[in-house]
């Protein structure tokens, strides 16, 4: 198949994605339930771009301020919006 | 003619030839030989001139038959000219000129072996063989030429008797070399005798050239109980870096600080023991001391793991090379000391442990642990004294975790030092009691007591501290995305409020996948799940689908595992 194809041709993932992590998170989260396959790179994925948009909060509150550098303070402001946009 | 035939049937024929001779030779008046003989002379120069040269190489014992013969001969080579060639004449005149056959005639270096040969031939037969004796004689320069029958068989047999010479001389050759590495004399002396040597010609080049002259490497004798102590100086070393306080101050301090019993004789011991240590691995066992110091009081766990792998891993090695050597000592003594010490944590290393019940591999590992452990020469040289069996120490506590903190081995030492009957032993703990005791008391450490409350909890904390970390390097593992995706310097701090979000975020993540799982009346989260949650973010609308992001943001073999794409032979991957 192609698959097999590309895999084969596949040398070495840029930003591989630590599947075993988030699976080990997940269980030991909730032991009861079962995740699927490519599950964890979609959950990948979303923590990719929960990062992205805290990065980008945190840039923006450290410009605000404008201090050249990226405090707690303004990781912990981006954050608490963050999670609050991403509730679900 | 028939000289081919007579040469073919020579034997035969010239048997008979010579018989028959014989038998008409007696006929003829010998006082006719002799007057005949001296006046055919001259004529008969050239080949009675042969028949004496060869007569001459003949034995002396022929003499009496040579005269005989000559005279026969000239008659007969008289009778051959006088006579115009009577059968006879011509018969002889055969014997005399045929090739021999191939039983006689040898070249002439060989002559005194095959004349005998002849000889005996001709004294085979019943004739006198004079004339027998003479042909051969004469043929054998004549036929040297026409002889190319036996010329093969002349090299061969020269080439025997050569063969046998040189085997004389080539036997004490072969034995030379054979024989000298038990005797050299003899070989010596018979290769000698040939020319031939077998010391290696190093004086005549150094002689010339000393500088290219290449001297045998020099060996010493590997000192086995500096070579493990090496060993474990560099494994310490490299795993645990860190510095201590000089040595120096170590003695004092354990007399200072000693409060166990059994201590004072120690002390007349310290700086002997003191002095007998190398000196980088003095700064091993402080680069152990101080880490384990640091990693005491804060993170005990951590250490048992890995530890016990390394020591595991240099018991090992050590004991592959300790094994079977006599200077075990120290391994054994620092192991001695070690095991008791650490009592009770790293059960994956006492698993280890317990199962190399060689003394050996335990000695080298205790000694590895006693290396780590014992941050002081002291402690070291103490052990490397120190011999003994070990059965009862191994079984109680063979452990790896030496390295975690000298507290646990102060602890661990009253109660060894009331366990040990043994006297080697006793010595062991009193020598390892004064060592952690000083390093501890050099760095003002914690006191004892909370040291002994903290062995028990030491195993508890070792197993949720490996996960911690695992979680924790995920989490930094996005915390460096976040740092990239942000484009600006960034605060420590920063990022270790970035995990404590993360944290909480996956947390969230997890209850609503479970929540739509349960909603969906699943117990297996999947991608219409995910999809979900998405949507519900906000992430995805109706701009912007899964696959968009799944596109945007993940990598090719990824979405290839996730977007399902149509290939060859009418088959879809992944499957719908």
């Amino acid at each position: 198949m192609a698959v097999a194809a590309t895999i084969s041709q596949r040398k070495r993932i840029k930003r591989k994605a630590p599947r075993g992590f988030l699976r080990r998170v997940f269980k030991r989260q909730k032991p009861h339930l079962r995740l699927e396959a490519t599950c964890d790179l979609l959950v990948h994925l979303n923590c990719l771009l929960f990062i992205r948009r805290l990065a980008e909060e945190a840039r923006t509150d450290a410009c605000k301020t404008k201090c050249g550098i990226i405090k707690d303070q303004h990781v912990l402001a981006a954050a608490k919006v963050m999670l609050k946009k991403s509730r679900g | 003619m028939a000289d081919s035939d007579i040469s073919d049937n020579e034997p035969t024929t010239r048997t008979l030839l010579r018989r028959v001779l014989d038998t008409e030779a007696p006929r003829t008046p010998r006082r006719r030989q002799s007057t005949r003989a001296g006046v055919q002379r001259t004529p008969l120069g050239t080949p009675f001139s042969m028949r004496l040269r060869s007569q001459t190489k003949t034995t002396a014992g022929r003499q009496p038959h040579r005269a005989r013969s000559i005279g026969r001969l000239a008659h007969i080579q008289t009778r051959g000219q006088l006579k115009e060639q009577t059968p006879r004449t011509l018969l002889e005149n055969i014997l005399l000129t045929a090739p021999e056959s191939s039983m006689v005639m040898p070249e002439s270096a060989v002559k005194p072996v095959p004349a005998p040969q002849v000889v005996q031939f001709s004294r085979r037969e019943s004739s006198p063989g004079s004339l027998e004796l003479q042909l051969p004689e004469l043929n054998a320069p004549t036929t040297l030429a026409p002889g190319r029958l036996t010329s093969g068989r002349r090299k061969k047999r020269l080439r025997l008797s050569e063969f046998q010479q040189g085997m004389d001389q080539g036997l004490p050759l072969s034995q030379g070399p054979v024989t000298e590495p038990p005797g050299n004399t003899g070989a010596s002396s018979l290769s000698s005798s040939l020319n031939l040597t077998f010391a290696t010609p190093l004086l005549p080049q150094s002689v010339q050239r000393p500088g290219l002259a290449r001297r045998p490497p020099t060996r010493r004798a590997v000192d086995v109980g500096i070579f493990l102590q090496d060993l474990q100086d560099t494994s310490v070393a490299t795993a645990l870096p860190g510095d201590r306080t000089p040595v120096a101050t170590l003695p004092t301090d354990t007399v200072l600080e000693d409060t166990q019993p059994f201590s004072q004789p120690l002390i007349g011991r310290s700086p002997s023991v003191h002095h007998s240590l190398p000196y980088p691995s003095l700064s091993a066992e402080r680069t152990v001391s101080r880490r384990t110091r640091s990693s005491g009081p804060g993170l005990q766990n951590n250490s048992p793991g890995k530890p016990a792998q390394l020591l595991a891993g240099k018991a090992e090695e050590v004991d592959a090379l300790a094994m079977g050597f006599p200077n075990t000592s120290s391994s054994t003594s620092g192991e001695d000391g070690v095991e008791p010490l650490l009592g009770g944590v790293g059960e994956e290393v006492e698993e280890r442990m317990e199962e190399s019940m060689s003394l050996s591999e335990v000695k080298e590992a205790a000694g590895a642990q006693a290396s780590a452990r014992a941050e002081e020469p002291e402690a070291h040289t103490e052990v490397a004294e120190a011999e003994g069996s070990w059965g009862a120490i191994e079984e109680k506590e063979p452990e790896g975790s030496s390295r975690d903190k000298d507290t646990e081995g102060r602890t661990a030492r009253p109660e060894l030092a009331s366990s040990t009957p043994e006297f080697p032993r006793a010595r062991q703990l009193e020598f390892l009691e004064p060592a952690p005791p000083t390093s501890t008391a050099v760095l003002s450490s914690e006191p004892l007591e909370p040291l002994s409350a903290r062995l028990p909890t030491r195993v508890q904390t070792a197993r949720p501290r490996l996960r911690q970390d695992s979680y924790k390097m995920g989490l930094s593992h996005y915390a460096k995305l976040f740092s990239f995706y942000a484009k600006m310097p960034m605060e420590k701090k920063a990022l270790e409020m970035v995990e404590k979000c993360l944290d909480k975020y996956f947390q969230r993540l997890c209850d609503d996948l479970d929540v739509f799982a349960a909603h969906a009346g699943r117990k297996t989260v999947r991608l219409e799940d995910l999809e979900l949650l998405m949507r519900r973010q906000g992430l995805v609308t109706d701009r912007v689908s899964l696959h968009v992001l799944v596109e945007q943001h993940l990598p090719l073999e990824y979405r290839q595992l996730l977007i399902p794409c149509a290939f060859s032979g009418n088959t879809v991957f992944p499957a719908q």
